[in-house]
């Protein structure tokens, strides 16, 4: 046996491709040639140390897009719910391949059509000027179908191993026009137990938006309170003041009682404490 | 798939659970780029509902999808001029903090020097060493993806391997001087 078939059975010995047969020549093979044989030994540790490389993982937002991606196509007619549009097998007959072989020869029809098709369009136009309730609601429909798959875009990325997924779900949280109890939940999360300081202080500035609801301003004054970061602490003072939480004033009292707080904090609960009295 | 060619949709969400995480791997194998890869498994799963037609029992199912995988690839890399070349970032951090078990897994020098081997070798060859070692494919099913004859690819396949081994010694060279 030459080397290159030697070469081509080392290569099926590694994927267990070998039958009996082959196995014997190239036993044979190796047994007299030194830089087959060689080659046989080094290459094949390598193949084996190969399975030791980590496999990688998918993030979970992708799973969360595909099902997003296939609810819209079935909502956008794409694809009838449960069944795909029906295909034939190896033929190019999609649906545009279908309508165009009703399409007319003779110029005559195809006037014809053309007038038809301004005539309804004209009619369905009037219609749309008088009558257009049923399509303000299916619009209003869409527009909720859209900010439910940001919600549950934005929930599941912050719900990712990895600290720029869940930025950018806080990023998507804030591009929301309302914040759903879920989304503050997952942001107050964030605010209170999240590991990385950046997405601690993006989610502290995605909750301005929600300054107003008392329970937001309640957890956000507990967080304070749970706060290590000087820049997460003075990011929640801030938030604080700006929020005009008088009830906060004890957490802030509490906050520069501490021995072991960063000067330059202090110093800004000591100044949020005077301002927040000062409100009325 | 063939479910899925007869129009139950239902089966495309089964199909997807099965084969994401395999072409997800193969395309971070290749691109070494989180966002890239899952980019291209969703345009994947997007090709295979569009050209369903186009499957065929006979010549596996395997086949088909990986041809439409090198495709999506080889469009994507023209369009957006995907580098997938190595460099010192070959892989992306993961700024969490918290390094996952991937990260600690290439902590290992020589997995880690692997890996880097694997990463210098030409587009081609590695994606042979990927398709062979990594997902699970036969020879001959590998023979009908890139459109050559089984015993071509056996050849091509321990050349890249070899070539690999190059690389390797190289880079352990460089790192012991």
């Amino acid at each position: 046996m030459m080397c290159g078939h030697a070469k081509e059975l080392i290569a099926a010995s590694w994927t267990g491709e070998l039958d009996a047969a082959q196995e014997t020549m190239l036993k044979q093979h190796l047994a007299g040639c030194e830089d087959c044989a060689a080659e046989m030994t080094q290459l094949s540790a390598m193949w084996d140390r190969l399975a030791d490389l980590p496999a990688p993982e998918p993030s979970h937002a992708l799973a969360v897009r595909w099902e997003s991606t296939l609810e819209s196509m079935v909502a956008s007619g794409k694809l009838a719910s449960g069944k795909l549009a029906v295909h034939g097998s190896g033929k190019r007959n999609s649906w545009k391949f279908s309508l165009a072989s009703l399409w007319p020869e003779r110029p005559v029809w195809q006037v014809s059509i053309a007038v038809a098709c301004l005539a309804v369009g004209l009619i369905v136009g009037a219609g749309f000027r008088t009558g257009g309730k049923a399509d303000k609601s299916e619009i209003a429909a869409l527009r909720e179908e859209v900010a439910n798959t940001k919600e549950m875009v934005a929930l599941s990325l912050m719900r990712q191993e990895s600290a720029s997924e869940r930025l950018r779900g806080v990023d998507y949280s804030v591009r929301m026009p309302t914040m759903e109890p879920e989304v503050l939940s997952a942001l107050l999360q964030a605010v209170s137990h999240d590991p990385n300081v950046n997405v601690r202080l993006a989610a502290i500035d995605a909750l301005t938006k929600a300054s107003g609801n008392p329970q937001v301003r309640q957890s956000m004054t507990q967080a304070l309170g749970q706060q290590d970061s000087p820049m997460v602490q003075a990011a929640l003072i801030d938030y604080l003041v700006d929020a005009r939480d008088r009830g906060a004033v004890g957490t802030l009292r509490q906050l520069a009682g501490r021995p072991d707080l960063n000067p330059a904090v202090r110093q800004r609960a000591d100044r949020a404490m005077q301002q927040l009295t000062e409100y009325k | 798939m063939v479910a899925v060619a007869r129009g139950n949709l239902a089966s495309m969400s089964e199909l997807y659970q099965r084969r994401h995480r395999n072409l997800f791997r193969f395309f971070f194998r290749l691109t070494g780029k989180q966002a890239a890869s899952e980019d291209l498994v969703h345009e994947v799963f997007l090709r295979m509902i569009r050209y369903r037609h186009t499957y065929q029992t006979g010549d596996g199912f395997e086949p088909w999808m990986y041809r439409i995988a090198r495709n999506a690839f080889a469009d994507q890399v023209k369009k957006h001029r995907l580098e997938t070349q190595s460099d010192d970032h070959e892989f992306e951090s993961i700024d969490s903090g918290r390094p996952t078990a991937f990260d600690n897994l290439l902590k290992q020098q020589e997995l880690a020097l692997l890996h880097r081997a694997l990463r210098e070798l030409p587009e081609d060859k590695r994606e042979l060493i990927i398709l062979s070692r990594f997902q699970g494919l036969t020879y001959e099913q590998i023979g009908q993806i890139v459109g050559c004859e089984t015993g071509t690819v056996k050849v091509r396949v321990f050349r890249a391997m070899k070539e690999m081994g190059g690389i390797y010694r190289d880079l352990a060279k460089e790192r012991a001087s």
